[in-house]
Parts: structure tokens; C-alpha cells; sequence
């Protein structure tokens, strides 16, 4: 068999054999026009274009994190901090008295304020401790989760389609939005992951 | 893939057909080539007409023996034999003494006009052909070459098609008309 040559951009389809295919011919009664080749080739086409179909299409409802944790306006960062450790996740929105997200609060915000000189990675933070001898956090006990979270939130509805919600990442450098029902309440978020997993997903990678 | 890696195919074979698709298709084309042929023997038997040119076998193969093939859809059939019927004829009136040029300009041509149009049917490369090279009995017929044996031929094995390709539950025909 000869070799194709490597297209560094084609998104590759579940492996399909010529011997599948060979197989799946002689279940369909009467004489079929093409070869297994061409039928190959047809159909990791045709993958990609409903992957990219599926990519323009899947809503925010489809793919986001439904058990949101989520903190009060008026909670402790003391808290916060505590919640978002042991959910193992680096935002968390921020909800109002009437139930509205009024902002988000992420280890971005941490880091800020823990930091002078617009340090905002965790090893620069680090850094600066084991120089100052002390830690700047323990500043942030008395602190509120509304002193910390960036306002107001980046949200999007349930039916904002993934590549938008991949443009609004990209546009407001973020990582996560909530997600908010046609009343404005917490359905839901979306991350960097929930996309990272519908891309395998299309991509046959995982299920 | 270098040009001589390519010499040596990429793929395999499709698979052998069943035992019943290759009776369904001896039976059609059977009845299909009978049709135009007694026409041809039993009726038109020392008139300047026929009915029955070689291009037909080519398409008995395409419309009762590979029926899912788009090469074998109504469109293609008679799309494809008509308009290379046209072709050559008009290749032959302009280039009648010329007969080494105008049998591949006829076929070249009918390829890449059937392709224009979306009804590619190898046996048209055929009737193009017979147009210039069939002989003075289809140099008589002109233009009417294409209405008959052509197109009225491809019509007759075009109803046949229909009446025999969709009697057992396994075959249907056509898979688009136009």
C-alpha cells in the first residue's frame, strides 16, 4: 500500500480500516461504485466537516460543568479559597442577595493581590515571599470575596454557541464564564476544559 | 506519492457481488438488450432505421449490473448518450474525410462536455464513435441519430431498468432521476 503524504492540519477521523469498509460493502446487497480507497477518503472528509459543523453548532448547554461551585458576594476569601481547594477548581462566580452573578473570582484575583508589581503567576509569588519574608496573603484574612473578584462578569446564555464562547475567551483573556439561564440565575460554567473535552470528544480521542 | 508509487494502486478491490444480484442483473440487461434488438430484427429489418448500437451493451452493464451507480442514473443514461449522440454526429458532418480526426475529437469531447453537464455515462464515449465510425447506414440518419437509435433506445432500456430493477426487495432504481 502506498503512503499518503502527512497533512500536518488534517483532523483525523476514529481509525477506519479498508478491511472495515470492505466489510460493511458486502452487507450492502448489489454493486457499489467506488473503492475502499475513495470510500476512506470520503469519509474522513465528511468527519471533519460535521466535526467543524458540531464545533459551530454545540451550545454552552451542551458541554458546561452543571455542579458549579459558586460563592456569596459577602463570603470570606478565607472561604473562598477553601471552597475552591476542595473542589479542585481555579474560579468560582460570584453571586449577589438576588441571586445575580455580579462577578468572578479566580487564582488570577489571589495572585494579584498577593503580589506588588503586577506578578500574577503562582512561582512569582513564591519568589517574592522567600524574599520579604512574610506572606501576603495572610492580608487577605479580613478581605471579602467582593474586594478580590473581577467585575463584572464575562457570562453567556445556554444556547451561546462554542465558538463564540472560544472568541470570548480569547478577546477577554479568561478562562471560564458562568452560564445563565434566560432569568439570569446559575445553570452552569464553561471552561477552557469543558472545550478541551468536546474537542477530544469530535476528535475520537475520548468518549 | 512519487509518479511511479502511484503505478502500483493504493487500495483493494471491492468485494464480489451475491449470487441473486447477479441473476437480477443477467435478467435485466437480458430483457433490456431484447427489447431494442427485436426492434431492430423484427421490425426494422430492411428499413434504413435501427435501433440496437454497441454503446447499449455498455450501458446494460451500468443500468442492470452497478444500478447504485450515479454512471447509471436516468440523468447520466440520458443525459450522457444524447448529448454525445449530438457531438458526434456534428464532429462527423465537419470532418468527413477525416475520419482519424474526428473519431477522438468526437469521444474527447464527449467526455469533457458530459462532465460539464453532470451526465458523464461511459457509453457515451461509444455513441460518439459510432457516430463517425458506424458506417454509411448511421452517416445516413444525420441528426436523427439522435433521437433514434439514441435516445429512444436509451428510453426503452431505461423503462426496463425501472420495471425489473425494483422487483426484488434488495434493489431500487433509480437513486435520483435529474
Amino acid at each position: 500500500m502506498g503512503k499518503k503524504p502527512a497533512e500536518p492540519s488534517r483532523v483525523h477521523s476514529p481509525e477506519i480500516s479498508d478491511e472495515d469498509i470492505f466489510a460493511a460493502m458486502k452487507e450492502i446487497p448489489g454493486y457499489l461504485d467506488i473503492t475502499p480507497g475513495d470510500f476512506k477518503e470520503v469519509y474522513q472528509l465528511a468527519w471533519r466537516q460535521a466535526r467543524e459543523r458540531l464545533l459551530r453548532t454545540a451550545q454552552a448547554r451542551e458541554i458546561m460543568t452543571r455542579e458549579v461551585a459558586w460563592v456569596r458576594i459577602d463570603a470570606p476569601l478565607q472561604e473562598v479559597a477553601a471552597l475552591m481547594a476542595r473542589r479542585k477548581v481555579s474560579g468560582v462566580p460570584v453571586v449577589d442577595g438576588s441571586e445575580r452573578v455580579v462577578g468572578v473570582i479566580s487564582e488570577k484575583d489571589f495572585l494579584r493581590s498577593m503580589s506588588s508589581g503586577g506578578i500574577t503567576s503562582f512561582m512569582g509569588v513564591v519568589a517574592q515571599c522567600l524574599k520579604d519574608k512574610g506572606c501576603k496573603a495572610l492580608g487577605l484574612r479580613q478581605g471579602k470575596a467582593a474586594d478580590l473578584m473581577s467585575a463584572p462578569a464575562v457570562t453567556v446564555a445556554a444556547d451561546t454557541q462554542v465558538l463564540e464562547i472560544i472568541k470570548l475567551f480569547k478577546e477577554k483573556g479568561i478562562n471560564r464564564a458562568p452560564v445563565l439561564d434566560a432569568q439570569g440565575r446559575l445553570i452552569g460554567i464553561v471552561s477552557r476544559g469543558d472545550l478541551l473535552k468536546l474537542d477530544l470528544r469530535l476528535a475520537g480521542g475520548a468518549s | 506519492m512519487n509518479y511511479f508509487q502511484k503505478m502500483r494502486g493504493n487500495t483493494k478491490s471491492p468485494p464480489r457481488v451475491g449470487l441473486a444480484e447477479m441473476a437480477w442483473s443477467w435478467l435485466g440487461a437480458f430483457l433490456g438488450i431484447l427489447a431494442v434488438a427485436l426492434i431492430n430484427y423484427k421490425f426494422l429489418d430492411g428499413t434504413a432505421q435501427v435501433m440496437l448500437i454497441g454503446s447499449f451493451g455498455a450501458s446494460a452493464v451500468l443500468i442492470y449490473g452497478a444500478i447504485k451507480s450515479p454512471l447509471a442514473q436516468p440523468r447520466n443514461l440520458l443525459g450522457g448518450h444524447v448529448i454525445s449522440a449530438i457531438i458526434g454526429v456534428s464532429v462527423y458532418k465537419l470532418f468527413p474525410g477525416a475520419l482519424w480526426l474526428a473519431a477522438p475529437l468526437a469521444v474527447a469531447t464527449a467526455i469533457a462536455v458530459m462532465h460539464a453537464t453532470r451526465t458523464l455515462h461511459p457509453p457515451g464515449g461509444a455513441t460518439a464513435l459510432i457516430a463517425v465510425i458506424g458506417g454509411t447506414k448511421i452517416h445516413a440518419l444525420g441528426y436523427f441519430y439522435v433521437l433514434a437509435p439514441v435516445g429512444l433506445g436509451a428510453a426503452i432500456m431505461l423503462a426496463v431498468a425501472l420495471l425489473v430493477n425494483n422487483i426484488p426487495r434488495s434493489r431500487s432504481y433509480p437513486e435520483y432521476w435529474f
